[in-house]
């Protein structure tokens, strides 16, 4: 049944369609990250920051661009932030994911040295909006975890 | 997914690989001390980290674990016989103490000297809570002996059993932190299987089949916090603990025994999946362990005379098609253990994990991976050692906690996730 012969003769053919991945920066520290990861080039994956007041979502280029049309065409949202942080926009993105059943993670970077504390303000935030939520000791988790999602 | 070189790396544990030479930083389980059970018993062959090996125990009660071959014309010395301190090779007489070194080569003169030239490879054995350990790195460097608390109770208080998976030890590793399958694979036996049924927190999961997951790095590996609702906008939390490399601790439930598994490479094809239960402060009652012997749990029936599950590939797993319909079980294999089991073998024997297609509650096994990778990286490149030698990664607990909504559950469970000599663990 799962010998090495058997495992040879699985079908090769593609079985998946691309996803579309929307990762957006909640925060100052957010932002950093996701900058330096976007800048790795990725095939599935548009990066963006809060504008001021959390109006909207800006791209890194620094245009305008509208929530609800970039979450209507995500398959999933990752919502990155720093411990202690205002990610009081993780409620605006999370209901217009809840809206149209768009799938969110949330990612907190550099939460080993977060004080209890800062790590519990952001986890307020998130939570509420996270199907999933990852607190990594290293940014450079964000580059394995897009990996892994084939962006 | 992974790339291919990754998925190589982090599967491939033969000798000189990246990933064996990390494993052989820790002392892993080989055998239970139940398999060499008398002084001057039969040897038992023993393969680990593709490495054919034997262990027997002498006539002044030393264990010894080396090459299987007789360094002669390389007969297996499972055909030895365990005679005055030695393994003696029955072709030609050749003998050997628990160390490898031949001490007779019956066919030159005593004083040549030669039986001193001829050692075979050996590793360390010992014992530690009805397992013996060895540790198969660099024998200027044992890390300390492992401190693992279902270890270090009285024997009264814990049980452990192991059992032949005819997969990589990665996938098995990983099913052990996929928490996302236990409400659907599983579904069927928390009323039912006397080592779950009855515990609060089973209602909890019940009530709430759509689970939270947060991942969190610790010192030694993991978290994976799995959260559902309960009461007063609280939530249920199930902390589940992977500490490097692979040791993994499922959440307890009432007052049963707590539980967890070793997936320890036989080679790149096999592994022993090692499965322990025990309670930190009370023995394990006689209907407990009357349920584990008769493969409840975590733990399986066997072919007999051998560490074969009673159910594997050979007969389907004994697929039960009317229990499936019925609702019994989810996928009509019988038993946690090898509801697991017989999945994780269906991926064959090592998954090409450049074709799977992760979703994001996979993060608990994305950042395992994550962790391997750049575990292994930093000890081949800069010598660092890994995370879970150390014994203090090691003395630790998973936990069942009703917590309040904003409280991080590494802070709301700080201690419990310790582990402290009599003390309760954390369960609901």
């Amino acid at each position: 049944m799962s010998s090495a012969a058997e495992a040879r003769f699985r079908v090769q053919a593609p079985n998946s369609l691309p996803r579309s991945i929307k990762v957006i920066a909640l925060d100052g520290s957010g932002e950093a990250v996701v900058r330096r990861v976007a800048a790795s080039g990725w095939r599935r994956a548009t990066f963006f920051t809060m504008e001021p007041g959390d109006a909207g979502l800006s791209d890194l280029g620094g245009g305008r661009r509208s929530i609800a049309q970039e979450i209507e065409s995500a398959d999933l949202v990752i919502l990155v932030a720093g411990p202690g942080g205002q990610a009081h926009a993780a409620a605006r993105i999370g209901e217009a994911c809840s809206r149209v059943r768009v799938m969110t993670t949330g990612l907190v970077v550099g939460g080993a040295a977060a004080s209890d504390t800062a790590l519990s303000k952001t986890l307020a935030q998130l939570r509420p909006w996270s199907l999933m939520l990852v607190m990594a000791g290293n940014d450079d988790y964000i580059d394995d975890m897009m990996t892994a999602l084939r962006a | 997914m992974l790339k291919k070189e990754q998925n190589d790396l982090l599967t491939q544990t033969g000798p000189g690989t990246p990933m064996g030479r990390m494993f052989r930083c820790y002392w892993i389980p080989a055998l239970l001390t139940s398999e060499l059970p008398e002084n001057d018993c039969p040897p038992v062959r023993v393969k680990l980290l593709s490495e054919r090996l034997i262990a027997f125990r002498d006539t002044d009660g030393r264990y010894g674990l080396m090459d299987e071959f007789c360094a002669h014309r390389g007969v297996s010395l499972w055909f030895g016989r365990n005679e005055q301190c030695g393994l003696r090779c029955p072709y030609h007489g050749w003998k050997y103490d628990v160390t490898g070194q031949c001490v007779e080569v019956p066919s030159e003169p005593e004083a040549s000297g030669y039986a001193k030239k001829v050692k075979l490879k050996s590793y360390p054995l010992v014992e530690r809570g009805g397992i013996l350990w060895t540790y198969m790195g660099p024998p200027e460097a044992p890390p300390p002996l492992p401190e693992w608390e279902f270890i270090t109770v009285p024997p009264p208080q814990t049980f452990t059993t192991k059992r032949i998976q005819e997969s990589n030890w990665l996938q098995a590793m990983e099913g052990g932190i996929d928490s996302s399958h236990v409400s659907f694979l599983h579904r069927g036996d928390l009323n039912s299987d006397p080592l779950f049924k009855g515990a609060k927190g089973n209602q909890y999961n019940l009530t709430d089949q759509r689970p939270v997951f947060e991942v969190v790095e610790s010192n030694g590996g993991l978290y994976i916090g799995a959260r559902r609702n309960a009461e007063g906008g609280q939530y249920y939390w199930r902390i589940t603990q992977w500490v490097m490399p692979t040791f993994t601790m499922i959440p307890p439930r009432g007052n049963h025994a707590v539980h967890g598994h070793f997936w320890i490479p036989i080679d790149d094809e096999n592994c022993w999946t090692w499965s322990f239960d025990y309670h930190p402060i009370r023995q394990l009652t006689e209907a407990e362990l009357a349920a584990m012997r008769d493969g409840k749990g975590i733990h399986v029936r066997y072919v007999p005379g051998t560490f074969r599950p009673l159910a594997n590939k050979d007969n389907d797993y004994l697929i039960d098609r009317a229990a499936q319909k019925a609702g019994r079980t989810f996928s009509g294999v019988e038993g946690i253990a090898m509801q697991d089991a017989s999945l994780q073998e269906s991926m064959g024997p090592i998954v090409d994990r450049t074709k799977e297609n992760l979703v994001s509650t996979d993060n608990g096994i994305i950042m395992a991976r994550h962790r391997l990778l750049r575990s292994v990286k930093a000890f081949v490149e800069k010598g660092t050692v890994p995370p879970g030698v150390d014994t203090a990664h090691q003395k630790v607990r998973s936990a069942a906690m009703v917590l309040p909504p904003d409280v991080p559950f590494t802070e709301g469970a700080r201690d419990a996730l310790i582990a402290q000599p009599a003390v309760a663990p954390a369960s609901v």
